[in-house]
């Protein structure tokens, strides 16, 4: 499964990867608001050229972070469907600049996003938004929903499969087959209650304090200033450097 | 409907960001207050559940089928406020890790989904659910649920000037009607089954103050008509709002820091660009500071 792909990325080592989490944060940030404040360039030619340096600025990042970057320009072309079919939409109702800008834009958007959650480990992650003042109950819920995703996920695949095994779905009406699917869902939130108990005994038995032990502290370093202001420079000049229309 | 970076106008994503940064806080901050400690641990399973849920598919009949949304059927298990943060919880996980939906735009979706969509899908559980028109309330949940985060997506993107001629508006917000009958059946059916496994599990609530709470109802079902009328009879005018929004907020990011652009010798973007990030700063700072007063011992 792909995320099972992503945290293993995450877990790599890199130049990127030692960055602090906030640093990221705020240069996925800046790069995000730069992007999406773009006008549109006067050419198409000069479209493109800005279009690509802002994709060489992630490149870049993928190369620091030593990342395969064809698997990762290919899990984020999960936004194409979508933006593509606005693309055309926009396309025919007469504005092909602006068709091109949403699918290019949204792509970017995309890589940025996932490049940042490829170098950083979900738990530094959220450490990172709770020094950055996140609400505590959040925190926590997304690192259980995060942690229980993959294993809530199995056990309905595995659901799926065994009543696939028993036949139990394919000769009967919609109505039928509409109630044992609402059966399945309500099984499973039957299994997750369960779950959910037996998580939270173990652990109060192992002595949960309300927080998750993280080791260190997170500690902006001098590299990490360094590397906001470099995304700060590129950034904006790449958004100085063409004219707007 | 996850919208993506880039499909809303600055102005119309930075201001959700706006509104829905603050009552998330505030929401959050009361669930925190609330909720026991060892209900952590379940909420984030059941947030995992609605993940997986999704995997299961309902027939619709002529080889189609969909699944469940679950914003309604979690304010009915969990409580409304519960529900808010788990759902705000699914969405940054799926801007996150599966790029499904924006950053910037996660305060839409946010407000879309999670705000008013598990509000939309609570009330009229609220109002229904005590007496024998319960099950009409749970449908009516589930069906609002879905038709108002919808209807909204649709209209911040109408608002942000995404062109989108009437026969495209007619067609989504047919296939809209559709997909929130879909979810008030699911919700429906699939609450009934866990009440028959464990009626605990579903939340009962004291009969409420009907006045009141039928007047609100009233409200917000108004509301949602006369957006959803708004939005089908007349997308451009919409557009045109839009484009009037974006103009005045482009002067009113301006002119603060004018004053100030003449030394940096830049052009008027880096006046916007400092201006947005001074709001940002100054949001940020905000809701710090309700946080702290708002979450605060009582007995301080």
């Amino acid at each position: 499964m792909h995320h099972v792909t992503v945290d293993r990325w995450s877990r790599q080592e890199s130049m990127l990867h030692a960055r602090d989490p906030r640093a990221k944060l705020a240069a996925l940030l800046l790069y995000l608001i730069v992007l999406a404040t773009t006008p549109a360039a006067p050419t198409a030619l000069l479209f493109s050229l800005q279009m690509f340096s802002y994709l060489a600025l992630i490149l870049a990042g993928i190369g620091a972070a030593r990342l395969p970057v064809g698997a990762l320009e290919l899990r984020a072309m999960v936004v194409l469907p979508f933006s593509a079919t606005f693309a055309i939409i926009t396309w025919f109702a007469g504005d092909p600049s602006r068709a091109s800008m949403l699918v290019v834009k949204s792509y970017l958007s995309a890589l940025a996003v996932l490049l940042v959650v490829a170098t950083t480990p979900m738990p530094l992650l959220m450490r990172g938004l709770e020094s950055l003042g996140a609400p505590r109950i959040f925190v926590l819920l997304v690192q259980f929903l995060y942690r229980y995703l993959f294993v809530i996920s199995e056990q309905a695949q595995h659901m799926r499969l065994a009543s696939s095994c028993r036949m139990g779905t394919s000769k009967r009406n919609a109505a039928e087959r509409f109630r044992a699917a609402a059966g399945a869902v309500s099984v499973l939130f039957a299994r997750s209650h369960a779950r959910a108990e037996g998580i939270q005994r173990a652990m109060l038995s192992r002595g949960f304090q309300g927080q998750f032990a993280t080791g260190a502290g997170l500690h902006l370093r001098p590299a990490d200033y360094v590397f906001l202001l470099a995304s700060l420079l590129a950034t904006a000049s790449i958004r100085l450097a063409f004219p707007a229309r | 409907m996850h919208i993506p970076d880039n499909f809303l106008s600055t102005p119309v994503w930075a201001t959700l960001d706006v509104v829905s940064l603050p009552a998330f806080a505030f929401i959050s901050s009361r669930v925190g207050r609330d909720t026991e400690e060892g209900r952590i641990p379940l909420l984030g399973v059941l947030g995992a559940f609605v993940f997986a849920a999704q995997m299961i598919n309902f027939p619709v009949g002529i080889g189609t089928s969909g699944h469940l949304v679950g914003g309604a059927l979690l304010a009915c298990t969990v409580g409304p406020a519960a529900a808010t943060v788990v759902m705000t919880a699914i969405l940054a996980i799926q801007a996150f890790v599966f790029q499904d939906g924006g950053v910037l735009a996660l305060g839409a979706n946010v407000f879309n989904m999670a705000i008013a969509g598990v509000l939309a899908g609570y009330l009229p559980y609220r109002l229904l659910g005590a007496g024998g028109w319960r099950k009409t309330g749970i449908f009516l949940g589930g069906f609002l649920s879905v038709l108002v985060s919808a209807s909204l997506a649709l209209t911040e993107l109408l608002l942000s000037g995404v062109p989108m001629p009437r026969p495209v508006v007619t067609v989504s917000l047919g296939l809209f009607c559709v997909s929130a009958l879909l979810e008030g059946a699911i919700t429906l059916s699939v609450l009934g089954a866990i009440q028959r496994l464990n009626p605990g599990w579903v939340r009962e609530h004291k009969p409420a103050n009907r006045r009141t709470m039928l007047a609100l109802g009233g409200v917000a079902v108004a509301l949602a008509a006369v957006g959803f009328l708004i939005a089908s009879a007349d997308p451009d005018g919409l557009q045109r709002l839009g484009m009037q929004l974006g103009m005045a907020a482009k002067t009113t990011f301006q002119a603060p820091l004018a004053d100030y652009s003449a030394p940096l010798g830049a052009s008027a973007w880096v006046r916007r660009a400092a201006a947005g990030l001074a709001g940002l700063l100054a949001i940020y700072g905000a809701c710090s500071l309700v946080g702290r007063l708002l979450t605060r011992p009582r007995s301080a």
